[in-house]
């Protein structure tokens, strides 16, 4: 039984790395904006099917799919909260959480109109081998989505910390009127972090659909598996997301091997549930302080 | 006050709605006559889903959970134990109420706004696996046949039957709803929505109420569940997905939150009319993501709020505005 232990923590990590991605998304634009995002799966779902029209319909490279893809879901991003977030944002979180969530049902009701009973898969842009190491088997899908995640990872780590536009991010991050008084433009920001975050689902989704068939519902799948990940390692904290993300990942493989394949379904529910009524503040997100 | 009474007076005059749609079964063919039942059904769901979202103010998707598992309790009661469709009406709404409470637990312990979100998401999502995993009671994916019913003896063999009983049930929880919002407990609901800290502080139990917001919303959507169960004759775990969470949204924020009126409204409204269009998978997310969009947007106390503006009679009076 232990024999394949490195194995499933090899696949665990792999698939925690794309929750990684997606909830770093989703926490890039909660720390921007304070809005849990209820439709970012969609927008993730919106990404995936972006990346095939791009690739399948118009025939282009992967790559240059890729980034169109996630340009176009910048504009979406930026959009959504250009027109529906903005003009509600000083309302309850009520609206901000039943707005988001609707305009995800928009999205992906219009995939479902267009594409509900097809069954897409998308082509991979690699050969679809495995290396063995050892008694380990690591397959290309697992090297590419995570090899894809840690670069992303640390093309964002520079940008937060070693550029003038992270420093605007972090001081946003920190205060936001407290960014406002010193010249920050504030809304013009946050517009900005929303079509990030939603470039970044998209890549996400891209990652996503290169190994599980595409369906309108696979962003609803990711919403909740990111939201286990941001819980565990604690809601609002990036680098939490990520760790919470892998763990995630890995306890998947782990309890669906060791106990049973049907936990596999239920793990990001069960995580959720139990961080939040054990330790709200997950593994490294600070005690929330309410607003009074 | 006197002036209240007038108002009082007129509202008493809507106790003659129900009475009117005694009349209404011979002038509908049977699919309408199945399409007003549903209404019906959707009555208790958004009164019960408006009380806590509305009226106590809790960011809580569980919603589906307490309607799948009032659904379950009565068919696998019916199913296994032979009991009339009657007698599973209490237990149905009793573990819809169960629900409620256990939701209610996250809230207890300082889980609010976003966070209650995700966690009674994640709920409702293991409810639905459950429902999928606990093969021998609900019959897995494949969904199990709910026996016909009866009340007291009086089989429920046809939809018109069923509408009678329905309106009984609906016109129960609302007018029971309405009571509760108008007592000590409502006036405690709408301190805890305005300002949890004051209410506390003005010796509010704020964790009692909630308990007990969460438990009767609970009861009478498990009640609502318990109706849908005999009405489509079929549950499958399908009927409890989050396409039903965008529908009970709907409802509730078309309508108009933390109304009564509201939650009627709500469910005549988006029940009703998407029938049309229930042929074409999407097409529902569709209307519904963009009808609760619009009314954030530009009708932000759904249609409640205009029935209100042309008769006061219509206005809520467990809303401070």
């Amino acid at each position: 039984m232990l024999i394949v232990l490195p194995q499933l923590i090899v696949g665990g990590i792999a698939t925690g790395m794309l929750y990684a991605l997606i909830a770093l998304s989703m926490t890039v634009v909660y720390r921007a904006t304070t809005i849990v995002n209820f439709g970012h799966g969609d927008l993730v779902m919106a990404g995936a099917y972006a990346i095939f029209v791009f690739t399948a319909g118009l025939a282009l490279p992967f790559l240059p799919a890729l980034l169109l893809a996630a340009g176009l879901l910048f504009l979406l991003g930026f959009g959504l909260h250009r027109l529906l977030m903005q003009p509600i944002m000083s309302g309850p979180h009520l609206s901000l959480a039943m707005m988001a969530l609707a305009a995800g049902n928009v999205l992906r009701g219009a995939a479902r109109l267009e594409w509900g009973n097809e069954t897409l898969a998308l082509a991979r842009p690699y050969a679809q081998t495995s290396f063995l190491l050892g008694q380990t088997v690591f397959t290309m899908d697992d090297i590419v989505t995570t090899g894809a995640v840690l670069l992303l990872l640390l093309a964002l780590f520079c940008v937060l910390h070693l550029t003038p536009a992270g420093k605007i991010i972090q001081a946003v991050f920190q205060s936001q009127r407290g960014a406002a008084l010193v010249g920050i433009n504030v809304n013009a920001f946050h517009g900005v972090m929303w079509g990030t975050g939603a470039a970044l689902g998209a890549i996400g989704g891209a990652l996503l659909a290169l190994t599980v068939t595409l369906s309108p519902d696979i962003g609803v799948w990711t919403l909740l598996r990111a939201f286990a990940a941001m819980t565990l390692g604690g809601f609002g904290s990036l680098g939490g997301a990520v760790i919470g993300g892998i763990l995630l990942g890995v306890m998947e493989k782990l309890l669906g091997f060791y106990v049973s394949t049907a936990f596999i379904d239920i793990t990001a529910y069960v995580v959720t549930i139990l961080v939040l009524l054990v330790r709200p503040q997950g593994l490294f997100g600070r005690p929330a302080a309410r607003r009074i | 006050m006197a002036s209240e009474a007038a108002p009082r007076r007129a509202r008493r005059r809507f106790l003659l709605l129900p009475a009117l749609l005694l009349a209404l079964p011979p002038f509908l063919d049977q699919y309408q006559q199945y399409v007003v039942n549903l209404v019906l059904v959707y009555i208790p769901v958004g009164v019960g889903f408006n009380l806590v979202v509305g009226n106590l103010g809790q960011l809580a998707f569980s919603n589906v959970a307490f309607f799948g598992i009032g659904a379950y309790t009565s068919g696998i009661l019916m199913l296994k134990l032979g009991l009339p469709w009657w007698a599973t009406l209490p237990p149905a709404g009793i573990m819809g109420a169960l629900a409620g409470g256990a939701a209610s637990v996250p809230a207890l312990r300082g889980v609010r706004s976003f966070y209650l979100a995700v966690m009674t998401l994640a709920f409702g999502e293991l409810m639905r696996w459950s429902y999928i995993r606990l093969e021998s009671l609900t019959g897995g994916s494949m969904g199990m046949a709910v026996p016909s019913a009866d009340v007291f003896g009086w089989a429920l063999a046809t939809e018109w039957r069923k509408f009678y009983v329905f309106l009984a049930l609906a016109a129960a929880t609302v007018i029971a709803t309405d009571r509760l919002l108008r007592s000590r407990i409502g006036r405690a609901f709408m301190a805890i929505k305005d300002n949890e800290t004051a209410a506390a502080a003005m010796g509010i139990a704020t964790s009692g109420y909630f308990v007990l917001g969460f438990a009767w919303s609970g009861f009478v959507v498990g009640i609502g569940g318990a109706m849908f169960a005999v009405l489509v004759g079929h549950l499958s775990p399908d009927s409890f997905d989050l396409i039903e969470l965008i529908l009970q949204f709907a409802i509730i924020m078309v309508g108009g939150l933390a109304s009564l009126t509201g939650s009627v409204l709500g469910a005549v409204v988006i029940t009703a009319t998407p029938q049309i269009f229930a042929n074409f998978p999407g097409f529902q997310e569709l209307i519904f993501g963009l009808l609760i969009v619009l009314v954030i947007l530009f009708l932000p106390r759904g249609l409640a709020s205009l029935l209100a503006r042309l008769h006061p009679v219509f206005r809520d009076q467990y809303y401070d505005g």
